[in-house]
Formats: structure tokens, C-alpha cells, sequence
């Protein structure tokens, strides 16, 4: 096999992977533009930009919604947070219970969602703790810990700390050296961390239908729930919309990668 | 690469603590309650609060009563993280050897289904596979349906609600999952080697074969891990997409819990699940070799 | 190296602290919008079940206005098990739950009652009570009505999409074997619903069958299920299966099928000739409840054959209170063509042939469910 052949195969391979990875994609924009018959969008019927006018128009999927990403928001600060101080440690530190921690870290992974939610369930109740956005919020925090953790870790390993070591000899503070080197190394890690886990707290049903108290709907929940009876077109426009903006973040983060590549290092 | 601080004893675990402290009130202390559940009997149908009683009986009915669907959740999985190999394997190849200066983006691109609600992208897969669709009339045109159908994988006329729907599902949904890992390996290799390769007269697929593959087996251990275990537990899969045999071990667990109200019974099955799983991973692990890969 | 450590400790901690200042003030207004005064009255029950229209005009709007009292709709349960699941940790712990009335199908009422979960109806203070059907009065699931007093009742029958089974319509169970239908025929994953018609087909009378003929029934599924002939078991959600065509025919539920043959005339509904089962979702009072006037003011209003009227012809259910005929012909407008529909009135002939599902004891209970279960479930 020569190699431009093997590379085409592997280019047509590649596309036909990104094509099918964003065909349901396609599936949910274009029917944001769909005017449905009966209750449930999922039949081309023909188009019209009135849902686009109207995104609002169910007001539970709206604040389920804006419920939603509060609760990412909050998740994947916690979850950072607490995730990179533990990644950090793994990688920086060598001490004892580290292999203990990483059997911690990967035990949630390893369980099924149905069984973490139902046993926080059991807990929140024993101890007399009333569900609401609160329990949501914990629940979320501890099954992104993880994924944060073992991301960071992941990359951190990669990561040169010698520079620091550069830095201090050079006669950088330790502040500075903090400030210029070792933040601007971590924090892309981080952020793709957190970025990550907003997005799996913005997903789960599993868990947050065990753990949030009777009226609170997340996004999810609330098309896992209506899917019995309806699927809105605003469930279409919205997630578009989500995903635009999405979108619209990852294009400012990669333009903001290249700026910072032109800077000469050094010149802090 | 990395310099590990002996430094100040306490600092590690001052790092490590608070959020090890989290995982073990949310996590561990659940769990350790669930485990006493599942040892549990209960007096009645609506008793809640079962008995402890080292009662190991709910253990023994799970293989026997339940081992078709945990056998069919870890086939399903097994044949979708293969699936998800095959097809991911690709992209991140060519996204980290031949994307340039676009790479970021590119592979910013694979998260980007992310950021839409898993139950939605799954929903549209029932309007992707409709029973007239493009993709179901092609297939049957092309004969593909009646392939299927002599490995007795769908009976019928229809590619929705049948156990193939199920595994693209989870396919499709966990792809993301095996191409980052992929990709993070594979983006580390050095292109210099390759070239050198070329150099050495060895041709692509062989460069392929004894450079590129064993120094991205790291990522392939991680993508299959993050790819299968989360697979065998998943039911939404099924619930949307599969028909009258398509269930598995997630469903069963969201049966026993919600509708014969058998928390015990469903502790137990959870319980052999993350064992099973773990045994599997370890021995995968131990097949591939090296202890770093347990990163 | 120290120092660096715990600067980035530090940080890491404020950033905590940060982020815990900016979310909760957030999160807490998530919590609790409820205390904005005046009375509220909150309610737990199936989706699309109410008259929404006109805007400002609808039930609970006129409610408001008589009363004073506001009413939290909430379309919480799509599925009794599920919902029972979601109060059960509340209720099982001595606690109140958010809702002042829910509505579970109506063998849930003696679990509940059993379980001591519900409060007694106030029946003193509502006596629009005395306007409840005959035939729904003291019935089986609640025989001295004390807990329960109806909200909508239906029936189970077939519902066929006219497009699906290609012009061939459907009028008995047994037609659901046929097998020209093979694979494109739902059951509903509701127990009683399923095996109570699989056993009206047997020439079984649900009301005094027994397990065995139950077991009977889930057999005869599980061959069909081996056969092809069953594409799913499905929840509510059978609706859009069957608008589609992915079902030519499935077990249904009337007032669903009557609103969506409003849009799409292939589809129909029959109670088939073996018979079909009668249903009743009924709103009972989960203990704890404190504003008993206020779900007493509300049962009394929805019981007033007006407003049963104007609910029933939304949901197009057939309505539990008596006189709702002669108000929706005296309303005039869409309302009264309603009064002579067959699906919202079934004539005696029908009536002959809808049958309930009798009480389970929990022995029972826990063997059908299980067995049933095991034939949904893989």
C-alpha cells in the first residue's frame, strides 16, 4: 500500500466519521425549522421560521433551560476546582494513598449512573437533606470531579515543568514564575476540563432524576419527561441555539490560541 | 518529562483533600449504603426499609435471572467500542498527523456534539433510521437490510427498534469519547518520525504498524475504557431506539429500582456490574501491557 | 516549589469561595419562588389534561377569580410507578410532599391508602361530590370513597392508523395477531391495560380473573414477542409511533387517539369487540397537606357540570361528573357536536363491554408485575 493511497483512505474514512458524527446535528437544526403535525417533531413537514420567533413560547423548557446551565456553571466550577487541586497533586507530588486516589477517582466512572443517583437518593433522605437545584448541584459536582481530574492529569503529565525550574534559575519570584509559566501551562487543560464538564452536567438525566426534588426540571429531564406526550420544536430551536453558541466559543478560544502563539515566549 | 516535588509532606494531601473528601461523602458513603441494601431483605413490596441480613440471595438470582441482558449489554458494548475504534481511529489519525495548523479546531469540532442534549441526538436517530428514510431505503436497496437479516440481527424490514439500531447508538453517541483519547496520543508522536520512516524506506502502513500504533496504544486503552464502561450501564440507548429484545442491564437496574420497587435486587445487580467491569479492564489492561497506560 | 503550591492552593480556594458567592445567591432564587402571597394550591398530574384556552378564560383562571386561589399546575407523572418512585422517599420518611393533590391511576388509590400516604377527602365541604356518576360511585379501588374522587376516566382499546394497515380496519384484539401486522404492532407497557385486554381475547372478565389467566395472557405475548409480531412496548409515548405508521396498530388510550385524529384522520379508535378496559385517574390528597379548604374549594368547582364540561371538551376524556352532556349542548359552539360523540359518551352497547381490572393483592401484585416486566423488559 503507498502512502498516498493509505492517506486517502484514511482522509474518506475520517470525513465519513465527522459527517456521522455531525448528522444528527443536521437532524436537530433543520428541524428547528420544522412544522410539525401532531405533537411530535420528528416528520418533515415543511418549513417556517415560526419557532424561531417564538423560542419561548414553552415557558417550563425555558427555565428548565436556564435551570440547566446554572447548575453546569456551578458543577463545573466545583468540579475545576476541587478536580485540578487533586490533579496537581497526583502529578506534582509523590506520596502515599496516591495510587488509592486514582482507584477513587476512576471508581465513578465505572458505575452505572442509575446506581450513584439512587444511592445519593438514599442519603440526601437519611440525612434529611430536602432535593432541590442544592442536591443536583453536589451530585453533578462529584461525577465531573472525576472527569476533571483524570483530564488535567492527563495533561499535565505532557507539560515540561523544567520551564519552572528555567524560570526560578533565571531569577523569576515564585509568583511570577506562577503568573507566566506555570498558570498560562495549566489552565488550557483546566478550561477544556470544565468545558467538558458543563457539558456532562448540562446532559444527565439519570442522575438528576434522582436527586432533585419534585419541581425541578433540568433540560433533560424536561425532554426525557415531555417525550411521553410531545417534542416541542423550541426543544429544537434551543439546542441549535446552544450549540451555536458553543460554537461561537470554540471559534473565539481558537482565536485566542493563535494570538497567544505569536507571543514570543520569554516576554511576559 | 514531568519532575516530581518530594517537597512538604503535607502539601499533596492538603491539595488532594478536599476533593477526596467530596468523592467519599457523595460517592463512596452511597455506595457503601448501597452495598448494605443489597444485602438486605425486605419484609414486604412496600417495605423501605429493608432488613441488613448478610442476605446474599439477591446475588445469586442476578446471572441466572438476568445473565441475557447482561450478557447482551456487554456484547452490545464490546461491538460498539469496536465499531467506535474503527471509525475513530481514522479521525484522529488525520486530524493529528495531517491537520496543520487547523487542528484545535478540528478536534474542537468532535466536542461540539457535546454541547446538544445526548437524549435529543438520540432522538434524531429515529428520524434518521425512519422506516422511509434515506438511510433505511438505501440499505435495503442495496441489500444490507437482508444481511442483517441472515445474521438474524434484525428480523423484518426496518432498521429502527432492532438491536443494530441500539449498538450505532451507542456507537454513535460514545464516539467523541474514543477519538479524544485517540487523538491526545496520537498528537504527541513526534511527525519527525515518520519522516523518518519514509527515510528508511519503511512504507506507510508498516510505519503505521510498528511506530504509530504502539505509541498510541495509550490513547486506545483510554478510548475503549471511556468508550465500554459507560456503554454496558447506558439504557437510553435502548429505551429510544431498540424494540421488544433489545434491553439491557440499565434497564433492568431502572425496573428493579422503579417498578417492582426491588432496591435490594437492584443493588446486587449493580454491584456484580462494576465488578465484572473491573475484572474486564484489568485484564484488558494486563493484555496491553505496560502499567503507565493506568493513567 | 512550596510557595508556588500553595499560591496555587490559595487561588484554587478563592476561586471556590468566588464561585460559591456568585452561584448560590442564584441557586437559592431557583429554589423557593413559592411564598409570593395569596393562596396557592398545587397540583401533580398528567400532561395535557386541562383546558389551557382561551388565555385568562380557562378553568383555573375562572378558579382564581371565584376563589382567590391560585393553582400550581404541575404535569409531573407520566407514569404511575415513575411518579410513585419519585414521592416514595418523602412520604415513606413521614413527610409532606410539594403537591396538595396528585392524580395516579386509580389502582394506585389503595396502595396508597394502604401505605397511609393519603388524607381523607373533605366531603363535608365539597358538595358538588353528589354529582359523581353512579357507576363510579364507591367503586372497587375505593370502596367507601373516602380517598378519591375521579378526575377524568377513560378507556383502553385499539387505535390503527388507517395508512399502515393498508386500508384494513381494525376490530378486535385478535386482529392485533394477525400476521399481516407482523412487526408493526405496539402493547402498552401499563400492565393492567395490556393483559386486560390479552385476557378479554382469552374470554376472560378481568374483574374476577385470576393470576393464572393473567399468566395466560403474558404467554401469549411473549410467543407474539418471539414471533416479530410486537415492534415495542411503549409508555404515552405510542402516539407518535402510530401517527407515523411505525405502528399500524397498538393499545391505546381513547382521549389521546381522539385528539390526534383531530389532526390526522387516517388514525381511529374502536373499543374492539372482545371488550376494552375502563380506567379512572383520580385525585386523592397526599398526607401532609395542610390547605384542605383549598383542595376542597377546588374538587367542588371541577365538579360543577360546567366546568367538567369545558375541561372535558379539551381532553376530550369522558368525564366523571354527571350533567356534562347537557352542558356542553347548552354551551353550544364546537362543545356541543361533543355531546353526541360515542368516545366521550359511550352508549349502553359499549358500556356492556368495558370492563376494570380488580384489585391485586401484593402477593399477586409482585407476581404479575414481575412476570409482566420480564416480558417488557428484554
Amino acid at each position: 500500500m503507498t502512502g498516498s493511497w493509505g492517506r486517502r483512505l484514511v482522509g474518506c474514512a475520517a470525513i465519513g466519521g465527522f459527517v456521522l458524527l455531525f448528522a444528527p446535528i443536521a437532524v436537530i437544526v433543520v428541524f428547528s425549522f420544522n412544522d410539525p403535525v401532531g405533537r411530535y417533531n420528528l416528520v418533515w413537514q415543511r418549513f417556517t421560521l415560526d419557532n424561531w420567533l417564538h423560542p419561548f413560547e414553552r415557558d417550563e423548557l425555558t427555565s428548565a433551560v436556564l435551570f440547566s446551565l446554572r447548575i453546569a456553571a456551578g458543577a463545573s466550577v466545583v468540579a475545576g476546582v476541587l478536580g485540578t487541586l487533586v490533579a496537581l497533586a497526583l502529578v506534582r507530588h509523590r506520596f502515599r494513598g496516591g495510587s488509592l486516589v486514582d482507584l477513587l477517582l476512576v471508581l465513578p466512572l465505572t458505575t452505572p449512573e442509575i446506581v450513584m443517583g439512587s444511592s445519593l437518593a438514599l442519603l440526601f433522605l437519611d440525612l434529611g437533606v430536602e432535593r432541590g437545584p442544592l442536591t443536583i448541584l453536589l451530585a453533578h459536582s462529584m461525577f465531573c470531579l472525576s472527569f476533571v481530574a483524570l483530564t488535567v492529569k492527563a495533561r499535565l503529565r505532557g507539560l515540561d515543568w523544567t520551564l519552572e525550574d528555567a524560570a526560578m534559575d533565571l531569577g523569576a519570584s515564585p509568583w511570577r514564575t506562577f503568573r507566566t509559566v506555570t498558570f498560562p501551562m495549566v489552565v488550557p487543560g483546566v478550561v477544556a476540563a470544565m468545558l467538558l464538564s458543563f457539558s456532562l452536567s448540562m446532559d444527565d438525566v439519570i442522575i438528576t432524576f434522582f436527586v432533585s426534588g419534585e419541581g425541578d426540571s433540568t433540560f433533560p429531564k424536561y425532554v426525557y419527561g415531555s417525550f411521553q406526550r410531545e417534542l416541542a420544536p423550541q426543544v429544537h430551536v434551543l439546542s441549535t441555539a446552544m450549540l451555536v453558541g458553543s460554537l461561537g466559543l470554540l471559534a473565539l478560544s481558537v482565536v485566542w490560541q493563535r494570538r497567544r502563539s505569536t507571543v514570543r515566549p520569554g516576554r511576559a | 518529562m514531568s519532575t516530581r516535588v518530594g517537597g512538604r509532606r503535607l502539601t499533596p494531601y492538603l491539595l488532594v483533600g478536599p476533593g477526596v473528601a467530596w468523592l467519599g461523602v457523595f460517592f463512596l458513603v452511597p455506595l457503601w449504603n448501597l452495598f448494605v441494601m443489597s444485602l438486605s431483605t425486605k419484609r414486604s413490596r412496600y417495605d423501605f426499609d429493608p432488613a441488613f441480613r448478610w442476605d446474599w440471595s439477591n446475588y445469586g438470582d442476578v446471572f441466572g435471572t438476568y445473565g441475557t441482558q447482561l450478557g447482551r449489554s456487554f456484547l452490545f458494548a464490546g461491538v460498539a467500542t469496536l465499531a467506535c475504534l474503527v471509525i475513530g481511529y481514522p479521525m484522529a489519525y488525520w486530524v493529528a498527523v495531517h491537520g496543520g495548523r487547523f487542528r484545535a479546531a478540528l478536534i474542537g469540532l468532535v466536542i461540539v456534539p457535546f454541547f446538544t442534549s445526548f437524549l435529543l441526538r438520540t432522538i434524531s436517530w429515529t428520524v434518521l433510521l425512519a422506516d422511509d428514510g434515506v438511510i433505511v431505503r438505501a440499505s435495503r436497496a442495496s441489500g444490507v437490510l437482508a444481511l442483517l437479516r441472515a445474521f438474524g440481527w434484525i428480523n423484518g424490514d426496518r432498521l429502527l427498534d432492532t438491536p443494530v439500531a441500539v449498538v450505532g447508538g451507542l456507537t454513535y453517541n460514545f464516539l467523541p469519547f474514543m477519538v479524544l483519547p485517540l487523538y491526545v496520543s496520537l498528537e504527541k508522536i513526534d511527525i519527525r518520525l515518520l519522516d523518518a520512516c519514509g527515510d528508511l524506506y519503511a512504507s506507510g502502513w508498516s510505519a503505521f504498524r510498528r511506530v504509530v500504533l504502539p505509541l498510541s496504544l495509550p490513547g486506545v486503552f483510554a478510548g475503549s475504557l471511556l468508550t465500554f464502561i459507560p456503554a454496558t450501564g447506558d439504557f437510553v440507548n435502548a429505551y429510544f431506539l431498540g424494540g421488544t429484545s433489545s434491553r439491557m442491564i440499565g434497564n433492568v437496574v431502572q425496573d428493579r429500582f422503579l417498578v417492582q420497587l426491588d432496591q435490594p435486587g437492584a443493588a446486587a445487580i449493580s454491584f456484580l456490574l462494576m465488578l465484572v467491569i473491573t475484572a474486564a479492564v484489568l485484564v484488558y489492561a494486563r493484555v496491553l501491557g505496560t502499567e503507565e497506560m493506568t493513567s | 516549589m512550596s510557595l508556588q503550591t500553595s499560591r496555587r492552593r490559595f487561588l484554587g480556594g478563592l476561586a471556590a469561595v468566588a464561585a460559591g458567592g456568585v452561584f448560590a445567591p442564584s441557586l437559592l432564587t431557583a429554589c423557593g419562588n413559592d411564598d409570593v402571597g395569596g393562596r396557592r394550591l398545587r397540583v401533580a398530574t398528567w400532561p395535557i389534561y386541562i383546558d389551557v384556552e382561551p388565555e385568562g378564560e380557562a378553568t383555573l383562571d375562572l378558579f382564581e377569580r371565584a376563589t382567590g386561589i391560585r393553582v400550581d399546575w404541575n404535569e409531573d407523572i407520566n407514569d404511575n410507578l415513575e411518579y410513585f418512585a419519585k414521592i416514595q422517599p418523602t412520604l415513606s420518611a413521614g413527610k409532606a410532599i410539594r403537591s396538595d393533590i396528585i392524580m395516579p391511576t386509580f389502582w394506585m388509590v389503595p396502595r396508597l391508602a394502604d401505605l397511609g400516604w393519603l388524607e381523607p377527602l373533605p366531603l363535608d365541604a365539597i358538595p358538588n361530590a353528589k354529582n359523581l356518576l353512579p357507576g363510579l360511585q364507591r367503586p372497587t379501588w375505593d370502596p367507601e370513597g373516602r380517598w378519591s374522587l375521579p378526575w377524568q376516566t377513560g378507556t383502553t382499546g385499539i387505535a390503527y392508523n388507517r395508512k399502515a394497515t393498508g386500508g384494513k380496519e381494525i376490530r378486535s384484539i385478535d386482529d392485533l395477531f394477525h400476521p399481516d401486522l407482523a412487526g408493526k404492532v405496539g402493547f402498552l407497557t401499563e400492565m393492567r391495560d395490556t393483559l386486560g385486554l390479552l385476557m378479554l381475547a382469552d374470554g376472560k372478565n378481568p374483574q374476577t380473573a385470576s393470576v393464572a389467566d393473567a399468566e395466560r395472557a403474558i404467554e401469549r405475548l411473549r410467543k407474539a414477542k418471539a414471533d416479530g409480531q410486537i415492534r415495542k412496548f411503549t409508555g404515552n409515548d405510542y402516539q407518535d409511533e402510530l401517527a407515523k405508521g411505525s405502528f399500524a396498530a397498538c393499545v391505546a388510550w381513547s382521549g389521546d387517539v381522539a385528539q390526534l385524529a383531530l389532526e390526522n384522520p387516517d388514525l381511529a379508535y374502536v373499543v374492539p369487540e372482545e371488550g376494552g378496559m375502563k380506567w379512572a385517574d383520580a385525585m386523592v390528597i397526599p398526607k401532609g397537606t395542610t390547605d384542605l379548604d383549598a383542595v376542597a374549594k377546588f374538587m367542588d368547582f371541577v365538579y360543577d357540570p360546567t366546568n367538567a364540561a369545558r375541561i372535558t371538551a379539551a381532553v376530550q376524556y369522558i368525564s366523571p361528573v354527571q350533567g356534562v352532556r347537557e352542558a356542553l349542548r347548552a354551551a353550544g359552539g364546537d362543545g356541543a357536536a361533543l355531546a353526541d360523540s360515542t368516545a366521550l359518551f359511550p352508549d349502553a352497547a359499549t358500556e356492556k363491554r368495558l370492563y376494570t381490572f380488580r384489585s391485586l393483592s401484593e402477593d399477586e401484585e409482585s407476581r404479575l408485575s414481575e412476570a409482566f416486566s420480564k416480558l417488557t423488559g428484554s
